[in-house]
């Protein structure tokens, strides 16, 4: 058995766990432990058993195991930047507002200057 | 040749600036509105340099004529206007004018910009400044932009990237402004289109100095504005 395929399923079950504790702390969503959990099953078995990511690659129209996983990986970092993206984009809206309800509510006069 | 704006018609207008980092260019800006017999309501977008103490040393001069909110943080000039918006309506006006605080708008054209609402042919204008005194970069921005704000917002106008505009409060309140930089332009224009709000476009003078130049709608916003104006598609 080769090195990463005992690290690969350690690093998994780490993450799983990881974001199953996020998930009791209301830190995530059920959705995201979901499609995390699933993608580290599926990283620890193409690494585990090697020949498995050929058989996926075969069922997507892909000829070889590896260029699958490249593909995968990619629409996962994909799949991410779009949140992060989202979710910047959210707070920064907040902090926008907030901003501006600051300034409205503290009118700045001649009084408090002196 | 424009009507004269009234005494009383001056006392019911707020005129919106907001300011980035303005220090060395507001003060005349804000002097010459003053002594038109304008209220104003400056907004200092979170400037590093001393603009606000600037004016702050205004409002000493005119104390009933301006108002001054300050937002910690920059935000853009969309937050920065829109903050104007809210905060001017807590004074009650009739008519409502924002313009760029750095010089490059000439505060002549605030009588021209509001006749059109005075006289009740319009309620919202947008001061539209001639092509062809632009810069060639800056005229060709804005020609893109107002190619982009015809086809996402179904809007055709001379001049989308303008800072100088009017409107009434009743119509103000009609419209929601989201923008958070220059988007605003287009934005408030889309709106005022959307909402049927009768509107005008006014021939305006535009004052470019190397600094003026410097800021506004250049290649990089409008790409920006692009953008954000796909995203609002969806």
């Amino acid at each position: 058995m080769l090195l990463y395929s005992i690290i690969f399923p350690i690093i998994s079950i780490i993450a799983i766990v990881w974001f199953l504790f996020r998930y009791l702390n209301q830190k995530q969503s059920l959705l995201t432990v979901i499609l995390w959990a699933i993608f580290w099953i599926i990283v620890s078995l193409f690494a585990i058993f090697p020949n498995f990511s050929n058989a996926f690659a075969k069922l997507f129209g892909i000829t070889r195991g590896l260029d699958f996983i490249i593909i995968l990986v990619f629409a996962v970092l994909v799949y991410t930047i779009f949140k992060l993206y989202n979710r910047v984009d959210k707070l920064r809206d907040d902090v926008n507002t907030l901003v501006k309800e600051i300034a409205l509510k503290n009118e700045i006069t001649l009084e408090e200057e002196e | 040749m424009a009507i004269e704006i009234s005494k009383e018609d001056k006392d019911a207008t707020y005129v919106v600036l907001p300011a980035y980092n303005e220090a060395t260019r507001i003060q005349p800006v804000i002097d010459e509105i003053a002594e038109k017999g304008y209220n104003m309501v400056i907004v200092n977008d979170g400037s590093s340099d001393n603009t606000l103490d600037v004016v702050l040393e205004s409002k000493r001069k005119y104390p009933d004529q301006i108002h001054i909110f300050s937002l910690t943080i920059n935000r853009g000039v969309g937050i920065a206007t829109q903050t104007g918006f809210d905060a001017v309506l807590r004074f009650n006006p009739k008519y409502v004018v924002s313009m760029d605080s750095d010089g490059q708008h000439s505060v002549d054209d605030l009588d021209n910009v509001l006749e059109p609402l005075v006289t009740g042919r319009a309620k919202a204008v947008i001061g539209v400044r001639p092509f062809k005194d632009m810069p060639f970069s800056r005229s060709f921005a804005n020609g893109i932009m107002n190619l982009l704000t015809k086809i996402f917002y179904k809007v055709d106008v001379s001049d989308s990237q303008t800072g100088f505009r009017a409107i009434t409060i009743d119509a103000l309140k009609q419209i929601t402004i989201n923008a958070r930089g220059y988007l605003i332009s287009s934005e408030f224009i889309r709106e005022v289109n959307d909402k049927n709000i009768p509107f005008e476009e006014v021939p305006i003078k535009t004052i470019y100095t190397p600094e003026t130049q410097a800021k506004g709608t250049n290649v990089n916003e409008a790409i920006k504005i692009l953008f954000q104006m796909i995203r609002h598609q969806f």
